[in-house]
């Protein structure tokens, strides 16, 4: 575990040398960031410049479980992200074969090679909006929501990555895995709306089959009123299963992996 | 003069080929737009059943001008083309066009136009598929000056679409790396083309800024044309005169950016 941290460790410090060192585009990257982010907040004013409420929840509701969807995505973008988008090409190219002669597993290896610290830095900001919201809805966690909280990001981030890596890894298939990200980027779409919204097929198809609806809904709730505790055991078991199922594919395909001739 | 179009005809039956090659791409990206048609109206369905109309329109005239839009981007929409152009550029692949007698923008402009046929075609595929459920929201206004209005202010947005783009690939003569600038526009563009939500539900001072912006030109102006959302003819014959403007200055823009990227070019490799 050590061992991995290490790794990790200075994986992030090159990482952070190499944004020194691109500082203009460090800066173009976190505008990016900041400008989706303000499209999203901007739709959400917009609407309840006309309504009050939507399925239930006040604009500030909203704003909260806007803000939460954004923060375990922008925690993706700066943690996994150009990683798990390299794969797919160093696969098709053959450039992969640098992370098999790797000392690690290589799924490690492969998906937490590079930090974006403009995603990290708009996490912040992506909090920041949490934080505002809650305010201007008076309300006071305690320790142990905010705890559990934190605990629920983390699997919705741990949820986020295996469903990038899973897509990314049918490049062991199909050569190519071009297009997956704006897959990605519609999917994360839903969970910025409330799970009361959805009812039919969307509600059988978002909430119960993909995962998408109660990444971010479940700790926005753990803030909000109406928590429920079976929200938590959801995600925490989606988390665990969606892992394990990336794990699993991801070693599949690494054994159709053949390299590329230069 | 013949002559000449016929060589950007080429062009263009050479981009529906090697365009036609991507199809399932495209199809794809149709499919995955469902997913975010899902999303509109799983989001405008809830704000709808507080209010029923929003804005001084109903779900049906909303859901209706988002599909129009979703069809407008696949059929007017700029995809990759400022990359492509960028690519050109930065791996000398535009040397090959120095040396004959071919305008660079009207060879592109060609290639773009045949791509977006094939595109703007493919999405109807995914449509179709949604239509059980899509027919029940969809309602047009029937006035034919809609048509006679609303195609050559298409013809239009598209020359906007495209040059915006074609400016931002030229960007490549100065840096080198545009996604970020691209991506960044991208954003601009998406919310006051009217991508995310309809314009007209803005404040109404903000409204009227964007009216003379060219980004309410690349989506917004048709689609509100088609579905009804702009109603009165001489506003739209005043927003045309303006989209022609717009058209005016972006092309000699990326004129200007093509003369004097060029003086800074250096062609590199054979």
């Amino acid at each position: 575990m050590l061992h991995y941290l290490k790794i990790w460790l200075a994986t992030a410090r090159y990482s952070i040398v190499r944004t020194l060192m691109f500082r203009g585009d460090f800066f173009v990257w976190s505008l990016v960031e900041l400008f989706w982010m303000t499209v999203n907040i901007l739709l959400i004013s917009v609407i309840y410049r006309h309504t009050a409420s939507i399925a239930g929840w006040s604009k500030y509701e909203m704003m909260l479980l806007v803000g939460t969807s954004m923060l375990i995505q922008r925690l993706l973008m700066g943690f996994f992200w150009s990683s798990i988008f390299e794969m797919g090409r160093n696969v098709r190219t053959g450039h992969f074969d640098f992370f098999l002669a790797q000392p690690g597993n290589v799924m490690f290896m492969a998906t937490t090679r590079k930090l974006d610290p403009d995603g990290l830095l708009n996490s912040f900001l992506a909090a920041g909006l949490v934080i505002y919201s809650a305010r201007e809805l008076g309300l006071h966690p305690g320790w142990m929501d905010v705890l559990l909280y934190l605990f629920l990001i983390l699997c919705g981030l741990a949820i986020h990555y295996s469903v990038l890596v899973l897509s990314t890894s049918a490049v062991f298939w199909l050569t190519s895995a071009q297009g997956v990200e704006g897959g990605y980027f519609t999917l994360t779409e839903f969970s910025r709306i409330p799970r009361e919204a959805f009812k039919g097929v969307p509600n059988i198809l978002f909430v119960w089959l993909l995962p998408v609806v109660v990444v971010s809904n479940a700790p926005a709730r753990t803030l909000l009123p109406g928590f429920d505790w079976r929200w938590v055991l959801w995600l925490f078991a989606l988390a665990v299963i969606w892992l394990a199922l990336a794990v699993y594919v991801f070693h599949r395909g690494l054994r159709r992996y053949a390299s590329a001739s230069s | 003069m013949l002559a000449s179009l016929n060589k950007y005809r080429h062009a263009f039956l050479v981009g529906l080929q090697s365009n036609i090659v991507y199809r399932w791409n495209f199809a794809v990206r149709g499919f995955f737009s469902l997913f975010h048609l899902a999303v509109v109206f799983v989001l405008w369905g809830a704000a709808f059943a507080g209010s029923k109309d929003i804005g001084g329109y109903d779900l049906r005239q909303t859901m209706t001008y988002f599909v129009v839009l979703l069809v407008l981007q696949f059929f007017i929409g700029a995809f990759n083309e400022d990359y492509q152009i960028s690519e050109e550029i930065r791996n000398g692949l535009i040397n090959q066009f120095l040396l004959k007698p071919i305008n660079y923008f009207t060879y592109r402009f060609s290639i773009f136009s045949a791509a977006r046929l094939v595109s703007g075609t493919l999405i109807f595929l995914p449509l179709l598929v949604a239509m059980p459920i899509l027919k029940d929201y969809l309602t047009f206004p029937t006035e034919w000056w809609r048509l006679a209005l609303g195609l050559p202010a298409l013809l239009l947005s598209a020359l906007v679409q495209f040059s915006i783009a074609y400016c931002f690939g030229l960007l490549s003569f100065w840096f080198l790396e545009i996604q970020g600038f691209v991506i960044l526009s991208m954003a601009v563009e998406t919310i006051l083309g009217g991508q995310v939500f309809p314009l007209d539900l803005m404040p109404a001072s903000i409204f009227r800024l964007t009216q003379y912006l060219p980004f309410y030109y690349q989506m917004y102006f048709p689609g509100a044309i088609f579905t009804g959302r702009l109603n009165d003819p001489a506003q739209i014959i005043r927003g045309l005169g303006i989209e022609f403007c717009w058209v005016l200055l972006l092309l000699g823009l990326g004129h200007f950016l093509w003369v004097r990227g060029l003086r800074r070019y250096t062609a590199v490799g054979g």
